[in-house]
């Protein structure tokens, strides 16, 4: 099976390195479980309307170190919700790495992707080839490849197919 | 050339002879680690015989427990989950350690720390168990491989090799030198691998000082923090290590990422300023600042030497009227010591809220602050809200510098309580 290649445009860039992904819904409503809810507060303090711009599919771009700190699930829980498909980033926090693959959500190490898109470009992921394509600027950056356990968690949608897609596996050996 | 100590101990765990970092493996933990929390083990459990019919774990001495958070339990919901998490245990046959204190501290005095060992769990503050050699990683929700599979896919992690020279000055503790690394290196500086410490500074530190600084890794961007094993660590852990394995240690030849040395002689108290865990500074910088919460606990602080010396400043001396200072030892063996130490009685006498171990106090669930309040902390971060309000703040410092904001009701430095000629004394 193949990831699915990631196509959007790019809904907002998080131009601080070492962010702490807790601030995209605001620390106080960290405990919320609703992903409606969730989804409508993201970024609600940096621009009111963001929850109504995005599109399925579209993306997020990171800077250095995305995700420091004691990252939680919520706010890309309120992404995914809105129809954000991906985050790319200059590079991720390991912890908050993790976390989001297990839950089969595409993120993307791309170096100098900060300087290369604006928001509201068209870009895309194309795993195969291992490149990043700006379609608005007609630029293209490589990305770094996935660890094969990466792709796989990503190719089953998450920790649970993944760990089906390990019981399949060793039932056929 | 040689081979680090994370790569040896995947070796052993995956049965191989070597292992570099960059092979993916299949791993078996020899300890999987979890304490009670909504979303985690709860889900897990569900997860287990839901999705994979599994009703009972294959060895159930491999996996521990710990009911640390929401605790004491202040709502139904939250004794409701600790009762699931008993009864899990209990049908399992999985021990569940509650009323022992912070499981990462406890998970070291009950020998899961095993010089060799390969951990897991979901918290990354598990960390700390490397102080004795044990590589331990906290990997989120992708624990529930290690609860459905023997083996999990891991890919070996680089290491970044720092060491710390010099000695530190009287008043300057593992905590101001934790967040040094930081402000010297940057907050990833280790991103992505294993932070491995070494240097004379280390050999002279205790062991507590050890586990404080392992424990905070992932603010540099670390997967985990480990120790190459020395006698003060073995003589403390061989009598209540589980595992009979030979504890291992980094080859001198061994390949790094990186290698760093930092000189410690220099260094004065530092202060961590809100809201990042990446912005370390002198306390200098913002000794007046007014404080009206001090909290000295938490997994990375909160230990016998710690409670000393907060012991030491507030003697013969009393927390400021209207000053909040609530000490909650990290773990119950620790706080019985303090008491026969009579640390908990001096702390009392000053006017110190002391309480059982818990979570609770790191994250904001008890002792919360109000809007415009501000803290100084032991606690492991000090983002907005973490204590409380949003618009409250947490001032990182080391328990001296707790203890003297707690006299003063501002931050200052402790230095001068320590040698007899504090501030007006």
């Amino acid at each position: 099976m193949a990831l699915e290649n990631l196509c959007g445009r790019v809904a907002w860039i998080f131009e601080d390195e070492d962010f702490d992904v807790d601030q995209i819904v605001g620390v106080k409503n960290i405990k919320i479980k609703d992903p409606a809810e969730l989804g409508r507060l993201c970024l609600s303090a940096e621009d009111p309307d963001f929850a109504q711009k995005v599109m399925p599919g579209d993306l997020l771009i990171g800077n250095h170190n995305f995700g420091y700190g004691h990252p939680h699930y919520p706010p890309m829980i309120g992404m995914r919700h809105l129809g954000i498909a991906g985050v790319i980033a200059e590079s991720f926090a390991p912890g908050y790495w993790r976390g989001e693959i297990a839950m089969g959500f595409p993120q993307v190490v791309c170096p100098g992707i900060l300087g290369a898109v604006s928001r509201w470009d068209e870009i895309e992921v194309d795993w195969a080839a291992g490149r990043l394509r700006n379609i608005t600027t007609k630029t293209e950056l490589p990305i770094e490849p996935l660890s094969e356990g990466d792709r796989q968690m990503l190719e089953a949608g998450g920790i649970v197919g993944y760990l089906h897609a390990r019981d399949r596996e060793e039932a056929e050996t | 050339m040689g081979y680090t100590i994370a790569e040896k101990i995947l070796a052993r765990a995956s049965g191989q002879k070597t292992v570099r970092a960059g092979d993916e493996l299949r791993v078996r933990p020899d300890f999987v680690i979890a304490y009670d929390f909504p979303g985690y083990t709860d889900v897990i459990f569900r997860q287990m015989e839901d999705e994979f019919g599994i009703e009972r774990v294959a060895d159930p001495q491999r996996f521990a427990l710990f009911i640390d958070h929401m605790v004491p339990a202040t709502t139904t919901q939250e004794e409701e989950l600790h009762e699931i998490t008993r009864s899990w245990g209990a049908k399992n046959d999985v021990p569940v350690y509650e009323g022992k204190g912070i499981g990462h501290q406890v998970a070291a005095e009950l020998g899961y720390a095993t010089p060799g060992a390969f951990v897991l769990h979901f918290d990354g503050h598990i960390s700390q168990l490397g102080t004795f050699g044990t590589l331990a990683i906290g990997v989120r929700r992708h624990l529930l491989e290690a609860f459905v599979k023997e083996r999990i896919k891991f890919k070996v992690p680089e290491t970044t090799r720092i060491d710390l020279t010099g000695r530190l000055q009287p008043g300057v503790t593992a905590r101001d030198v934790f967040h040094h690394i930081v402000r010297v290196l940057g907050p990833r500086a280790c991103r992505g691998t294993v932070m491995e410490l070494g240097g004379d500074a280390i050999s002279a530190m205790s062991l507590e000082s050890r586990q404080t600084i392992t424990c905070l890794a992932m603010f540099t961007g670390a997967i985990t923090a480990i120790i190459n094993p020395d006698e003060k660590a073995l003589d403390y852990i061989r009598p209540r290590q589980r595992l009979d394995i030979a504890p291992l240690s980094s080859d001198p030849d061994a390949v790094y990422a990186a290698r760093h040395t930092i000189d410690v002689t220099a260094l004065e108290p530092v202060a961590v300023i809100p809201p990042s865990p990446a912005n370390t500074r002198d306390l200098s910088e913002v000794a007046g600042t007014e404080v009206q919460v001090g909290y000295l606990g938490s997994c990375a602080s909160g230990r016998v030497e710690d409670l000393a010396l907060a012991a030491d400043v507030l003697e013969g001396r009393k927390v400021k009227d209207g000053f909040k200072l609530y000490v909650i030892p990290t773990s119950k063996e620790i706080m019985e010591k303090a008491a026969e130490q009579g640390i908990l009685t001096r702390l009392i006498a000053a006017g110190a809220f002391v309480s059982s171990s818990s979570c609770d106090y790191c994250f904001g669930r008890m002792g919360v602050m109000r809007t415009g309040q501000r803290a100084v902390s032991t606690g492991t971060l000090n983002v907005r809200g973490r204590m409380g309000s949003p618009d409250s703040e947490i001032f990182i410092v080391n328990a001296a510098a707790v203890a003297a904001a707690a006299i003063e009701g501002r931050i200052t430095d402790p230095r001068p309580y320590l040698t007899g000629a504090g501030h007006g004394a």
